[in-house]
């Protein structure tokens, strides 16, 4: 799930400062499941943004919707009408959905709410944290399902670094080190052997090194 | 559901007396399945309590809270009420008496009569209703709500038969009536005909024959009432003025020495029933008026009472004066002059007042002492029905079982629970009757979906109670101008049953489709309001009421015109809410038959005895190795009852019952459920063993703890003991008692004080009763009884004479000044201020005896209230329903309280309760199904993003995430919080009853006047 | 002093629960203990189902104070819900912040259905902290709104 959070309030007034009907858009997808931008999120902004307009003498018109998601197009059209009647959209999706609105709206602006953050799983209610990198080669059926890429601050691809200690990352004690929960992992499951494998050199081209990235399904192309 | 059939043709049960308890009564045997005749001598049913303006100590209108009460005895159908009605001779034995009743003549076709009132007007001098209490007012009408709602005529005062025949145009006037006769047959009777109230004539001292000026309690009750002769204005009978000061005297005709100043036993409820008066008094017609309250003892010992009696003196400005007064003159200027002598003075005082109130008590006259010869049952010296500690309604006579006033002076309270536990002891020899093919023809439910709002608003005027701080007209004028309402009226008593009948022909003609009521609490009323829409047609979730009275009339009393400002807001909020009001359907699920009983002292035992005898399996849990609880440490009643016997018997037929799983040694962990279906798990024995039982109705009876405040010495000095200590010591070492020869007895030691404020209730008949058994054991033991306010109730009164009789010496103390023990070797130096000599008094005692009372055991009440989740009280008591009307009932639905774990109270108050509670749990348990209502979250699934939120949030663990990947949530599970609908991020769950647009539209209400 | 004008006075919407709140508000009128008449109640069946989106609401509507009441901690008749009305009720006191909404006007109590008294204090304690606090910035934009319109 890609996970996001709500830019201060402060810089979204910013970035809607001259305009006076604003449509904020949520998406029902990823960002509302992590409490980011779905419908009640999209609410409690649109109420916080009308007061804060009112406080400061210059009220404006709010429209509040929430798509099914964002990041196709056939939902973005939805929109249409609304966005007849807005100067501004204001995206509550990640960024995958601001720019869709983006592509789809040429002559409106089209504003984030949101700071997409990363690819994540919820640790527990309330806390997400990261697990994906998408870096396009995956390599966890030989690093115990731990990803070295998204969970080790260095991305270190064959071992820890000298920096862990006690289980944990040097740049935190909150942040595990990557490399400790693999071999712990790995032990676990008497596979230590593969720990013992050396990595070649990663090859960031599937990463985004060789450039934005797509993948494309002759079979459901139309 | 079945109950056991004892035999083929289902009984009846006999009521004589339709006040408070006799209609408690029969609606428990009504709602347990029994069928009820219901009677009562006069033209309309609910007793004295009818005459009353407010009740304490929540100083709340009764006709308000009666007539609902009364609404549902006039609709249950397996109740005949016949007024007018008396027995007039019994044959036959339990099981089966043979009852000959006796009805007036009404002179009305009750079918025909709609007390439309022509007959009053044209011929006021032969249409009664029971005649006005005041001996000098004009007739008035006793209770403006009376069921039947018919007026009666009295043929001997009537002049012109053809005229009064004539007036009616229904033609419902019946000259001709003659008295009917009927034998029936009963399994059971219950006398509850109340008691008669004391006349003070023939006290000449006070006056009441001579000055109008002097009426007793009951009369100012009527010149404070709304429907009473003077309209609810306080005047003075003798030249309507107002009256600038008013004196109560206590205790006329009660306490008497001589019997030709009454009764030597207590009335009970005189001293909060004055209380009370000088309150209202003070609420209603001016802080300025002065009010005396001229005591002996002001005994307010009920629950919650005593904050009442402090509220008075310190906050209301109350004054009591503690004396007897010895008589009243007319002065020269009109006014009443009263002569006494208080306590801390040497020579008498003169002081006028304007109005003088009597607190005539009770009495059992003629007319009862004639009942009890006819059902043939024992009467004490004074008449009232006796009945023994272990058996508090039963009467001599197997079958006969009495509730209220006729068993003993007591307050409503008492008395409603009586009224139960009547209802629970007669079903045991009546079973239930053949179900109803329904309780009630229902009209269909019309759809309203798509119909265009049309919402009516009735605004209740409650009497004083709503009307005497909100301008009622201007509200009713700001509604009908709110959107959509195409009808807004006064309907004065909203839950009467004559404004009932008026709300639902209204909607049915109108054809309303959202209703609000700008009445009282939701929480007491909405149920009724709800089935009274269903009546009408629509859905029942299609009203709602504006609190009008507890949360503004009540509360904003000093500054009606913001009062009014607010209702105004809480109608507006309230119609914007009843127009997103949509149908929804209930939700019932079939209940467990078994019950659980917390607790396995004298009252947990006497419950689970009396379900199981009504054949309902019970699951009794105590956390002791061994039942009987505190009673097993007390050996004596007042009454000289062997506590120990009684209990033993108790402890016998609770371990020999079939039907009883009796779990000692027992913790219960936890509780988990819906209503009807409850788990509770426990661990039980030194083991700790897990068990588990289902169970549909909860009985806490878990009872208080003797109180051990370390105060006087106690548990540092080996000469100071609790009453409570005594019980045994006096039983087995009498010659200990014998070596004493000065004892001092010290009341109220850890009650009545800030920490705990209520009064223990059992403390001074313990004291009395331990003085009589010293002297008993040692006459020539000289006793000292140090106390606040000697509290001696009803007949133990007597006792208390014969204690002072005997000499024990009754000394007064102040709380500001108390008495100093001192050790003084082996003894004790005891040192006291004596009001009378004004001195203080030194003595060597042998022994302190100190009246501890009772608290709630604060380690289990805390933990068990959690658990269940009950409220208790600031003093940690559980808190009942309704204080007055409701003392068994605890605010959650299925759950109910006996004995001490409710307040402080006796043996035989513990056991009333319990078998009330066993009437209680009957009456749940009869419907076999419980119904949950209609506020459950529902999903919208097309909005649902399968978050699990509401998975994680639900405290229930109801909601799941189904097939078709969206949340799902079980109606016949959910508990109703809306916890899942608060957190939802797609909202898309809502509670229905309470969803979000409706929450919105309350605030939308209540600023469209501020933002248009 | 002349009497107050309900229309300058500061609106409080309390969200009470079901179970305790609005219950401890009822036995504060049967005990007559007065409390100021700025205090609105809403029902809801558990301080739980006070949707950080209802106080915000209220704010914009223009309520000077918001009080959500719920039952005792450990108290709560759904078990939890007031715990979480808790952490809802911080929420939106840093949401107000941002906002520039004081979030002292937004406050949680916790009452059993017996203490009438501490209802009514909890009553009388919001009003005079709001009437000291004045109007919401919302409420005074929302009347100045008004007046011009009129």
């Amino acid at each position: 799930m890609i996970t996001a959070e709500r830019k201060p309030l402060e810089e979204i007034l910013q970035s809607v400062s001259s305009f006076d009907r604003i449509l904020i858009v949520g998406c029902n997808e990823c960002v509302t499941v992590c409490a980011a931008g779905g419908r009640k999120e999209v609410g409690l902004l649109a109420s916080a943004l009308n007061m804060s307009m009112l406080k400061a003498g210059r009220p404006v018109q709010l429209t509040e919707h929430t798509l099914e998601r964002q990041c196709d197009p056939e939902y973005v059209d939805e929109l249409a009408q609304l966005v007849t009647g807005a100067d501004a959209i204001l995206s509550m999706a990640c960024g995958c959905g601001v720019q869709e609105l983006a592509r789809r709206y040429r002559d409106k602006p089209v504003l984030p709410a949101l700071n997409t953050k990363f690819m994540g799983a919820a640790e527990r209610p309330g806390v997400w944290a990261e697990r994906c990198a998408g870096c396009g080669n995956c390599v966890l059926g030989v690093t115990g399902g731990i990803c070295p890429i998204a969970r080790c601050s260095k991305r270190l691809m064959n071992g820890p670094c000298g920096g862990s200690g006690n289980g944990k990352c040097e740049i935190s004690d909150e942040v595990d080190c990557a490399w400790q929960l693999i071999w712990d992992r790995l032990k676990a499951l008497g596979k230590t052997d593969l720990y013992e494998q050396n990595m070649d050199a990663k090859d960031w081209r599937p990463a985004g090194g060789g450039g934005p990235r797509r993948i494309v399904r002759e079979d459901l192309t139309e | 559901m079945t109950h056991p059939e004892t035999s083929k043709t289902p009984g009846k049960v006999l009521v004589v007396g339709g006040g408070m308890g006799g209609i408690r009564t029969a609606l428990d045997l009504a709602e347990s399945g029994r069928d009820v005749v219901l009677i009562d001598r006069s033209a309309s049913i609910g007793g004295l309590m009818t005459q009353l303006d407010r009740t304490f100590p929540t100083n709340n209108c009764d006709l308000c809270t009666l007539s609902p009460h009364l609404s549902e005895a006039g609709r249950a159908l397996h109740i005949d009420l016949r007024t007018l009605t008396e027995v007039t001779a019994v044959s036959g034995g339990a099981g089966s008496f043979q009852v000959t009743l006796t009805t007036a003549p009404r002179h009305i076709d009750l079918d025909r009569c709609t007390a439309c009132g022509d007959c009053l007007r044209a011929h006021p001098e032969c249409v009664t209703f029971t005649p006005g209490l005041d001996h000098r007012a004009p007739t008035c009408m006793r209770y403006p709500r009376s069921i039947p709602q018919a007026y009666s005529i009295d043929l001997a005062r009537c002049s012109d038969l053809e005229d009064l025949v004539a007036c009616c145009p229904l033609g419902a006037i019946r000259p001709q009536e003659d008295p009917v006769v009927v034998q029936e047959t009963f399994g059971a009777v219950v006398l509850s005909p109340g008691a008669d109230v004391y006349d003070p004539t023939p006290i000449a001292t006070l006056g009441y024959s001579l000055f109008p000026d002097v009426v007793t309690s009951l009369e100012y009750e009527r010149i404070l009432s709304a429907s009473g002769p003077t309209g609810g204005k306080l005047q003075r009978p003798s030249d309507g003025s107002a009256p600038k000061k008013v004196a109560w005297l206590q205790c006329v005709g009660s306490r008497a020495r001589r019997s030709e100043h009454g009764h030597s036993y207590c009335s009970s409820a005189c001293c909060m029933f004055a209380i009370k008066e000088a309150i209202v008094t003070k609420e209603r017609f001016g802080a300025q008026i002065e009010t005396t309250i001229f005591n002996m003892d002001i005994r307010t010992s009920g629950k919650g009472y005593e904050a009442y009696y402090q509220r008075a003196k310190d906050e209301s400005g109350i004054r009591f004066v503690r004396c007897r007064t010895q008589n009243l003159t007319a002065s020269a200027d009109g006014a009443l002059a009263l002569r006494y002598l208080p306590e801390d003075q040497d020579a008498f005082l003169t002081e006028n007042f304007d109005m003088v109130v009597l607190s005539t008590g009770f009495v059992v006259g003629p007319r009862l002492r004639e009942l009890a010869d006819i059902f043939g049952v024992d009467t004490n010296d004074h008449g009232f029905a006796r009945t023994d500690s272990f058996h508090p309604v039963s009467t001599s006579r197997d079958g006969v079982f009495v509730a209220g006033l006729f068993e003993g002076p007591k307050d409503i309270p008492e008395t409603m629970v009586q009224g139960s536990a009547a209802a629970c002891m007669a079903t045991g020899l009546v079973p239930a009757a053949a179900p109803r093919p329904s309780d009630e023809d229902l009209p269909p439910e019309r759809d309203v979906t798509g119909e265009p709002l049309r919402v009516g608003v009735f605004v209740c005027e409650c009497g004083e109670n709503i009307g005497g701080v909100l301008d009622v007209q201007s509200l009713v004028d700001h509604a009908g101008r709110l959107t959509d309402v195409v009808l807004s009226e006064n309907v004065g008593y909203g839950c009467s049953a004559e404004s009932m009948e008026h709300i639902r022909a209204t909607i049915a003609r109108e054809g309303l489709n959202r209703v609000l009521i700008g009445g009282c609490s939701p929480r007491t009323h909405l149920a009724r309001f709800q089935d009274l829409l269903r009546r009408a047609g629509i859905n029942r979730y299609l009203v709602d009421i504006a609190n009008l009275r507890d949360q503004d009339a009540w509360v904003h009393r000093t500054s009606p015109e913001l009062a009014t400002a607010k209702g105004r807001d809480l109608l507006s909020m309230g119609v914007a809410a009843a127009r997103q009001a949509r149908p929804l359907a209930d939700h019932t699920l079939p209940m467990s038959q078994q019950v659980l009983v917390v607790g396995g002292g004298v009252a947990g035992m006497s419950a689970a005895l009396a379900l199981a005898e009504r054949g309902l399996r019970v699951h009794l849990v105590e956390r002791e190795a061994r039942l009987g609880g505190e009673a097993l440490k007390l050996r004596r009643t007042l009454e000289g009852e062997d506590v120990r016997a009684g209990v033993k018997v108790l402890v016998e037929a609770t371990e020999a019952q079939d039907l009883i799983q009796v779990h000692t040694s027992a913790i219960i962990v936890d509780h988990s459920g819906l209503p009807g279906k409850l788990k509770t798990g426990m661990q039980v024995g030194p083991q700790l063993f897990y068990r588990q039982i289902e169970h549909g109705a909860t009985v806490l009876a878990t009872g208080a703890m003797a109180n051990r405040p370390s105060l006087y010495l106690l548990g540092q000095h080996e000469a100071v003991s609790t009453q409570h200590d005594m019980e045994s010591l006096l039983e087995e070492e009498p010659t200990q008692v014998l070596g004493w020869s000065k004892v001092v007895m010290i009341q109220c030691v850890g009650s009545r004080t800030p920490e705990n404020p209520d009064c223990s209730r059992i403390c001074c008949q313990s004291a009395v009763k331990n003085a009589l058994r010293i002297l008993r054991i040692n006459p020539q033991a000289r006793i000292w009884v140090l106390y606040r306010d000697l509290r001696t109730l009803g007949m133990q009164e007597n006792a208390y004479a014969q204690a002072r009789q005997q000499g024990v010496m009754f000394v007064r103390y102040d709380p500001g000044s108390p008495p100093q023990v001192e050790a003084d070797g082996e003894a004790l130096r005891v040192v006291f201020h004596d009001p009378i000599l004004g001195d203080d008094i030194g003595l060597r005692a042998d022994r302190v005896l100190l009246s501890t009372g009772m608290v709630p055991d604060e380690e289990a009440a805390e933990e068990l209230a959690r658990i269940f989740r009950l409220p208790r009280t600031q003093e940690g008591y559980l808190l009942e329903d309704h204080r007055k009307l409701r003392p068994v009932d605890l605010p959650t639905m299925g759950y109910y309280v006996a004995g001490t774990a409710a307040s402080p109270k006796s043996i035989k108050e513990s056991i009333a309760q319990a078998q009330a509670a066993a009437s209680r749990v009957q009456t749940l348990l009869a419907r076999g199904a419980i119904n949950l209502g209609a506020a459950v979250a529902r999903v919208d699934s097309s909005r649902c993003a399968a978050c699990l939120v509401c998975v994680r949030a639900c405290p229930y663990d109801v909601p799941f995430i189904n097939a078709d990947g969206a949340s799902q949530i079980d109606p016949a599970l959910c508990h109703g919080c809306g916890v899942c609908a608060a957190e939802c991020p797609a909202k898309a769950i809502s509670l229905q009853q309470f969803d979000d647009e409706q929450i919105l539209a309350k605030l939308e209400g209540l600023f469209e006047r501020r933002t248009a | 002093m002349a009497a107050p004008t309900p229309e300058l006075e500061p609106v409080i919407v309390a969200f009470c629960c079901h179970y305790c709140a609005y219950t401890a508000a009822d036995q504060a009128g049967a005990q007559r203990l007065e409390y100021p008449s700025n205090v609105k109640i809403v029902r809801v069946p558990c301080s739980g189902k006070v949707d950080a989106l209802h106080m915000l609401r209220a704010f914009e509507r223009g309520a000077d104070g918001v009080l959500v009441a719920g039952c005792l901690e450990g108290d709560c008749h759904f078990s939890t819900g007031n715990l979480r009305a808790r952490k809802k009720v911080a929420q939106v006191q840093r949401l107000l912040e941002e906002i520039g909404v004081g979030p002292e006007r937004l406050e949680l109590l916790l009452v059993s259905a017996g203490m009438g008294s501490n209802f009514a204090r909890a009553a009388r304690e919001i009003t005079q902290k709001i009437r000291a606090l004045g109007p919401s910035p919302i409420s005074e934009a929302i009347a100045a709104r008004a007046m011009n319109r009129a």
